[in-house]
């Protein structure tokens, strides 16, 4: 496991700039909300999502969180259909904070231009450009 | 020093009033417009409901029709509440700015120090309480709500001049009128305003002066007063008022995490009033006011018999001041039928503990 100063990176996963990973599953993509966001939103109290059947863009929304009093989007890491979403965590999104890479997932995508959107997500196992990309994001985080 | 807008809305509507900053989001994002700060009073009464809150669950719609009052789905989270003329609001809409950090908690520490500070320039102890909350002694006095828009990010809370408690209860839904009493009676343990803590509250004006002075110190930011621009009036006539008045907006679906059995009212900070029914061989409804996960007072009522009848009470007093933890109240259930001897018919002390530990669900 990668860890990034304290957060979790699995090296098998590609994360997206607006905080969603991407697990490739025989052409399907498996997504949810990284590490290091969970810890920076706090208690995940609520989650909504656009419903299976709605096809997305990448970067577009996929849904929203909302934790304390703060509301923030979701983003569709990849391209496609969303074809599953998780019952569990729809109905406890602190499943997101217990556990973000495994049972806190969130929907599982259709892709529909995996291969060349890929090239635009950074992967697990490129650590030096995992690091610099958090560092520029914490950045911008003020943290 | 940074230079940021000042917008001045005076006593615009509801909806205005709640919603106009979405479009200096969206025009600050594009980068057309300076970082601003908006102020405001709401020009009448409405209600707003918290961005992921199921409207028919939470408000009581035929009250507010009948009153005409506006009810809004606001962007920002949190509960439902009633909203007048008596607070001032401050929107906060920047992007890029020293003043404001981007993450969470440290954009309310640093933003929430100017609401604080207003507060104490009127006399008032005020206090910033992590994560979000402005209180004094126990007690919250300012509302608050941060959220994002693209690139910019988003800040709205409220100065209390005075609060119509009963009100505040009126306009949510509540399983009965009990129910809406103990909510009232909570929303006056644990949310104060600026009459109640100084008698006559100083006037709107007074306050909105207070905090654009405290807000140019603190921040280190000049601000300057300016009209909205054509641009954003636009915005907000096609875009944001639309969609706001679209019932697709107001009534939108839920998340599943809050479709659930039973009813949750978040009266301030971590206190809330929660009503749970446990259908076992008999039905136990139980209504409590909870801090956290700590019972402060608990009802526990049904259509099931204890003998002695009283000792429910013994039971309910022993639950005061419990943990929501299955063992500890599975205990202190135990306890209860060793120390008072009662019986309960057709229900056993898991039925009880069940019952108690469903509140734990909720919230």
């Amino acid at each position: 496991m990668v860890k990034i100063d304290g957060n979790d990176f699995p090296e098998d996963l590609y994360y997206h700039r607006d905080h969603m990973w991407v697990k490739v599953e025989e052409g399907k993509a498996r997504v949810g909300y990284n590490d290091w966001a969970q810890e920076a939103a706090g208690k995940l109290v609520n989650l909504n999502t656009r419903r299976v059947g709605r096809s997305l863009k990448a970067g577009k929304t996929l849904g929203t969180v909302e934790s304390g009093k703060w509301v923030g989007p979701l983003k569709a890491p990849v391209s496609g259909e969303i074809v599953e979403l998780n019952d569990e965590v729809m109905k406890k999104p602190s499943l997101i904070n217990e556990d973000p890479y495994g049972r806190g997932w969130i929907a599982v995508i259709g892709a529909t231009d995996l291969e060349t959107e890929l090239k635009d997500l950074v992967k697990g196992s490129d650590q030096e450009k995992l690091k610099t990309w958090l560092r520029e994001e914490k950045a911008k985080h003020g943290v | 020093m940074e230079r940021w807008r000042l917008i001045d809305l005076g006593s615009p509507e509801p909806l205005v009033a709640q919603t106009f900053y979405e479009a200096v989001a969206e025009v600050l994002h594009r980068g057309e417009a300076p970082n601003t700060l908006i102020m405001l009073q709401p020009g009448s009464a409405y209600v707003c409901l918290g961005y992921h809150q199921d409207l028919e669950r939470e408000i009581d719609l035929d009250f507010c029709r009948e009153r005409g009052l506006p009810v809004i789905r606001r962007s920002q989270g949190g509960g439902a509440t009633y909203l007048d003329g008596d607070q001032v609001f401050y929107q906060i809409i920047a992007k890029d700015s020293p003043a404001v950090p981007r993450d969470v908690e440290g954009m309310f520490e640093r933003l929430l120090a100017v609401t604080v500070e207003t507060y104490r320039r009127m006399g008032v102890e005020a206090e910033f309480k992590p994560l979000n909350d402005v209180v004094v002694g126990v007690r919250k006095i300012s509302g608050n709500g941060a959220g994002m828009h693209e690139s910019a990010s988003i800040l709205v809370g409220n100065v209390i001049l005075d609060l119509d408690y009963e009100m505040m209860a009126r306009v949510l839904k509540v399983p009965d009128e009990k129910f809406r009493d103990k909510m009232a009676k909570s929303m006056k343990d644990w949310v104060s305003n600026l009459r109640r803590e100084l008698g006559k509250p100083p006037s709107a004006e007074v306050v909105k002066q207070t905090y654009i002075t405290v807000f140019q110190e603190l921040l280190n930011i000049e601000l300057v007063r300016q009209e909205p621009t054509e641009e954003e009036w636009r915005i907000y006539h096609e875009e944001v008022e639309p969609k706001h008045t679209s019932s697709e907006w107001l009534y939108m679906e839920a998340p599943p995490a809050i479709r659930r059995e039973g009813r949750a009212v978040k009266i301030a900070g971590d206190v809330k009033v929660v009503e749970a029914d446990h259908k076992a061989r008999k039905l136990i409804r139980v209504r409590a006011e909870v801090k956290g996960e700590e019972i402060l007072s608990i009802q526990i009522r049904g259509d099931f018999f204890v003998i002695p009848k009283e000792a429910i009470a013994d039971l309910e007093k022993m639950m005061s001041g419990a943990k929501l933890d299955e063992e500890a109240v599975s205990e202190t259930v135990k306890r209860f039928y060793m120390e008072t001897g009662a019986q309960t018919p057709g229900l056993g002390h898991q039925d009880y503990t069940a019952a108690v530990m469903k509140i734990k669900e909720l919230i």
